[in-house]
């Protein structure tokens, strides 16, 4: 235990530089929604909204270059000093990605604040526990889906070129890999798309239809049909299932490479 | 033996680092891995550390594969590889976390015995983050020490502190082999030399035998390698 944490420490203590900032751009996000003033209550949510899905998609994009920065490291020789360690492959991957998903989930539980905090603006008054599933539920579930299964993947491909840089030609791999991967993730998006819906759903902000009846009248689901169905369904729980599982997988399969790397 | 080299050769994309070496070392000798740059020295090391793979052959260290057992190999490669952050502290803490060998008192005295400054490598000499680097690696109690090129680039009182701490260090079941360009400085050293040649053996000899013969270790790298 001593040695994983004292990785995710080193993780730190390599990587403070970008989470800071990643978190204090909360602060840019949050002043930019101060700044949309339009008249129409709709319209003032619906663009904030939107500020805060850039967000989310910059900060999954700056997760995953921190994450990745291996080559650096590789090209310094620090690597070295790190594939000489007794740790295992697997110990190394798992610190590097717990690391990345720890600020990871604290950045986008503070994007649920600021989801929050804009309905509170539209007038929008959440329960608590429609609080608790916007701030933990939600980010669980995108990171689940989302975040985690590409930070995994990049962690894998940086690994995969690192292993054969030395005495191969270290862009071949990656360069396959790249382009396997627009196969791989239509084959399972179409597998996840036959199985979803054989489990129930993920029951979500079963008071929020309230919420919205009172600021906005009775709140017909016709109007929006995603979040009709996410208030009617819940969320679908087998693409979390799988690419909870995918992530695992290619940690694993990081790991393992890992062993095999040269510098 | 402690490490057993058998037909080895290690090819890059472009070039051939080394070519059928075959090599035996047992435990406590220090040996001095010598030849020019390019000669395959570094590569030679990090085989035997496990951070390459061979072409052909094999290499057994501790009777298994170098990367198997790493944990029992100080390898202090040629690079200038910490992090800029690090202080002689953050060092300690890393190494004592993940090395069980790793000796915290030991390697206090190192640093005062190589006077190394308590602040970040980034705002050292690079003489100064030589000995930070020598001291995290002899603070271990390992069997294995392979040292690439630690004088390469460092002052002249540094690599007389460097040389000074290796020789205090070494205890005799210990193998230490150390790849250098100044024969001359540490000459002392060795007692047993490998010659490398393009990637080949040129010569494998005792130090002790070269001195018998009337030659010096400095006398035969010039004799072999020119």
């Amino acid at each position: 235990m001593k040695k994983f944490s004292t990785l995710v420490w080193l993780e730190h203590r390599r990587n403070w530089l970008w989470s800071l900032p990643l978190m204090g751009s909360l602060l840019f996000w949050a002043w930019g929604i101060k700044q949309v003033l339009i008249m129409s209550v709709e319209e003032r949510l619906g663009i904030r909204a939107g500020l805060l899905m850039g967000a989310i998609t910059i900060g999954t994009v700056l997760l995953v270059m921190m994450i990745g920065r291996i080559r650096s490291e590789t090209r310094n020789g620090q690597y070295q000093v790190l594939l000489m360690s007794p740790p295992s492959g697997y110990t190394h991957i798992l610190a590097r990605f717990t690391y990345a998903a720890g600020v990871g989930f604290a950045y986008f539980i503070a994007i649920g604040f600021l989801f929050w905090w804009i309905l509170e603006l539209a007038g929008i008054n959440f329960d608590t526990r429609s609080l608790f599933e916007l701030i933990l539920a939600m980010p669980f579930y995108g990171m689940s889906v989302v975040v985690l299964p590409i930070l995994a993947y990049t962690l894998l491909l940086m690994v995969f070129v690192s292993a054969y840089r030395i005495s191969g030609k270290g862009w071949i791999p990656g360069v396959a890999m790249l382009l396997g991967t627009p196969i791989a993730m239509q084959w399972l998006s179409e597998w996840i798309a036959r199985i979803t819906w054989t489990l129930p759903g993920w029951q979500v902000f079963a008071n929020a239809p309230t919420a919205l009846a009172e600021r906005f009248g009775e709140f017909d689901p016709e109007l929006s049909v995603e979040i009709g169905e996410v208030l009617h369904s819940g969320l679908p729980v087998e693409p979390m299932l799988v690419m909870l599982a995918v992530t695992a997988a290619l940690l694993a399969i990081a790991g393992r490479i890992w062993q095999e790397v040269e510098a | 033996m402690l490490a057993k080299l058998e037909h080895v050769t290690k090819r890059y994309v472009k070039n051939e680092g080394l070519r059928d070496l075959t090599l035996d070392f047992p435990s406590g000798e220090v040996v001095g891995m010598l030849g020019l740059n390019g000669s395959g020295k570094s590569t030679l090391l990090k085989l035997m550390a496990g951070l390459l793979t061979p072409t052909d052959g094999h290499i057994t260290v501790f009777g298994g594969k170098p990367r198997t057992n790493r944990a029992q190999i100080v390898f202090l490669g040629e690079t200038d590889v910490l992090w800029p952050w690090m202080t002689p502290a953050d060092a300690e803490r890393f190494m004592r976390n993940l090395y069980a060998d790793f000796d915290a008192k030991r390697f206090t005295e190192l640093l005062d015995a190589l006077e190394v400054p308590r602040r970040k490598t980034k705002t050292m000499s690079k003489g100064e983050r030589g000995r930070l680097r020598l001291a995290m690696a002899l603070a271990r109690n390992a069997k294995l020490y392979l040292l690439d090129e630690p004088l390469a680039g460092i002052d002249l009182i540094s690599r007389e502190k460097i040389l000074s701490s290796i020789v205090q260090e070494w205890h005799t079941d210990e193998t230490i082999v150390l790849s250098t360009h100044e024969v001359a400085e540490a000459e002392g050293l060795f007692e047993r030399a490998i010659y490398l040649r393009e990637g080949r053996l040129a010569l494998d000899v005792s130090a002790e035998s070269l001195r018998e013969g009337g030659k010096s270790v400095v006398d035969t790298f010039r004799e072999v390698l020119a």
